[in-house]
């Protein structure tokens, strides 16, 4: 399947890349526990079907800033988790990102879309994707995201997305996971509000990096509309392998206790579909072949894009 | 003034029962923590608050675990990229949820209407995660954020801080600092490890000397499960001369959610409040997990 999706990339094609799940699905009332995939996997899928028959070419697995980690840092040690956390915690991470795949998967195939569409599976940073002080040095992180990216490839995902990378060098390891498990890699930056990665490393560094790396596509991501369309105009320089572009829109409303990433945007009623396709054209004007939303867009803009971009070949 | 009827019941060794668990006392009801619903469910919250004070709970416990700006802060990068791309409501937001969990505490009591002393403990937890003594800021920032969290809880008419499932003596000496220098009866909350140590390793006699000497009124052990409070009260007990007290939490934790089980009714866990009496105890309650049917079952051993 990923073969098709780097033959129409090849030709110069635009594909169109979903919406976001944790963002949509907190809106609609899905209680933020375990992303959903324990409790409300119908919301999950329904949620996917939705995407695909908006348009979208890829569709993002539920996962993202689901790594083991997240449930071992709210406990003092592995020790302490295995005293008074739920059982099984520590093993939960693989299994969650198969049921996550499960869902993609059937939506699609529900749809008669396995051959058009691609399951594209998610790691992100280790910490929080807005926290690159946080991040791990090269060899822990690589070597957390190995498994995950392992646990994909086993799940039969069509290619792997780093996404929300904050740092180069996580970057690095999260693409080098992917490779070693022998999965396409596409790799998405967090801008910062300066318009370079949100650790403040250059663009241009980050880009040169993963095509060295081996990634089929570099994309920007995690930023307002605007910062993606500055962004997407310096890309065109950058980048020698496709590069995609995909914004967020509102305002990130943490939760009032900390547990991580917890995906919540307000204040969304500002960028209305029409408004992001518009946006977002910019962004295919300036060379990007993957576009798409981030947090806060819903289907309703993947629709937006996908008549912007025209039906694609797989439509 | 709702402080003074607990005060005399402690100094006569009598027992003083606190409420239980809040959040996921929210939970169990089948309603989402992740805003705490202190502005969205407010009848809601305050309904759980009457509950405990109707099951006979002495203190009333704000819902308030881990409400601060710096936990908000925590999701960014840094203020820039906050400003940027963050909620515009966050530097007062915690502030303000503070305020109203101390104001729904406060409308349970006229609500419930007692006829007996009801006191609103301010529930203010460890800057950083309480289970993470890795991450306590130092001492003068700590002493800052305190400063300004108990502040407002004091203006919003709270009786007495509860800083609770704390992990390190050092950052509850700056908080006891800190609600002396304003003028709150302070009670400090540990969470005892399996060893009967504080995660840090200190003991938690050393803690108890250290809160007595910082004019803290009470002691106490929280958020483990019975047996670690059980090994703790043997740590604790004989070297502290203020009163001590227990809540222990039951289930397990599921983040960001709780595990409930029937590892212990409210019968069994009367009983384990019992032994701890017996080791010395006077403020019993319960912490996660635990319900309004726990504390009315622990009004037997008054």
């Amino acid at each position: 399947m990923y073969n098709e999706l780097r033959s129409r990339l090849d030709r110069g094609e635009t594909v169109l890349l979903d919406g976001p799940m944790g963002s949509e699905l907190v809106r609609r009332g899905v209680r933020w526990r375990k992303h959903g995939l324990e409790t409300d996997a119908p919301a999950v899928e329904s949620l996917h079907a939705e995407y695909l028959n908006a348009g979208a070419d890829i569709l993002r697995t539920n996962t993202f800033q689901l790594n083991p980690r997240l449930y071992l840092h709210v406990f003092r040690d592995l020790e302490h988790m295995r005293q008074i956390g739920a059982p099984g915690l520590e093993h939960l991470v693989p299994k969650l990102q198969k049921t996550a795949v499960a869902l993609a998967k059937s939506a699609r195939s529900k749809a008669g879309a396995d051959g058009r569409v691609a399951i594209a599976g998610v790691i992100t940073p280790i910490e929080h994707c807005y926290r690159p002080d946080l991040s791990l040095p090269y060899e822990t992180a690589l070597r957390e995201h190995q498994p995950m990216a392992e646990a994909f490839a086993a799940e039969k995902v069509d290619l792997l997305l780093a996404e929300s990378m904050n740092t180069i060098h996580e970057a690095k390891a999260a693409l080098a996971a992917g490779r070693a498990a022998k999965l396409p890699v596409w790799v998405s930056f967090v801008l910062g509000p300066e318009g370079e990665l949100l650790s403040r490393e250059p663009l241009a560094d980050a880009v040169a990096e993963m095509q060295k790396g081996g990634a089929e596509a570099v994309l920007v991501s995690n930023a307002p509309p605007e910062d993606i369309t500055k962004a997407a105009a310096r890309m065109k320089g950058l980048a020698k392998v496709p590069f995609g572009a995909f914004a967020h829109i509102g305002r990130f409303s943490p939760p009032s206790w900390k547990f991580d990433f917890h995906p919540q945007f307000i204040e969304t009623e500002g960028w209305p579909p029409a408004k992001y396709q518009a946006e977002a054209r910019k962004w295919k004007d300036a060379g990007a072949r993957i576009v798409g939303g981030c947090c806060g867009t819903s289907p309703a803009h993947t629709k937006a894009l996908r008549e912007m971009l025209g039906a694609g070949r797989g439509n | 003034m709702n402080y003074e009827p607990l005060r005399d019941t402690l100094k006569r060794g009598g027992v003083v029962v606190l409420d239980g668990g809040i959040g996921t006392e929210i939970l169990r009801r089948n309603v989402t923590w992740a805003d705490h619903q202190l502005a969205t469910k407010p009848d809601f919250v305050r309904g759980i608050h009457e509950d405990y004070i109707r099951a006979g709970a002495d203190v009333i416990s704000t819902n308030s675990f881990q409400l601060s700006r710096r936990a908000l802060y925590n999701h960014f990068r840094d203020d820039a990229h906050r400003e940027h791309i963050g909620a515009k409501d966050l530097p007062d937001r915690a502030g303000k949820l503070l305020a109203a969990s101390v104001h729904l505490a406060i409308e349970a009591r006229e609500k419930a209407a007692a006829k007996r002393p009801v006191a609103v403990a301010a529930a203010i937890t460890t800057l950083e995660w309480c289970f993470r003594p890795d991450l306590v800021p130092k001492d003068e920032q700590a002493r800052r954020e305190y400063r300004e969290l108990f502040g407002i809880v004091k203006n919003a008419g709270a009786d007495l801080v509860l800083f609770e499932t704390v992990n390190s003596i050092g950052e509850a000496i700056v908080a006891a600092e800190v609600a002396h220098e304003i003028g709150l009866p302070c009670w400090v909350g540990f969470v005892p490890a399996k060893t009967g140590k504080l995660f840090t390793g200190e003991a938690l006699g050393d803690a108890a000397e250290a809160m007595q000497k910082k004019n803290v009124d009470a002691v106490l052990l929280n958020c483990a499960p019975p047996d670690d409070i059980t090994t703790g009260m043997k740590e604790l007990a004989p070297r502290a001369k203020i009163p001590t007290g227990v809540y222990a939490h039951i289930g397990r934790f599921n983040p960001p959610e709780w595990m409930f089980t029937d590892e212990y009714p409210p019968a069994k866990y009367a009983q384990e409040c019992a032994g701890w009496k017996k080791s010395g105890a006077r403020i019993l309650g319960g912490c996660c997990g635990t319900t309004p049917e726990h504390i009315a079952a622990l009004q037997a051993l008054r």
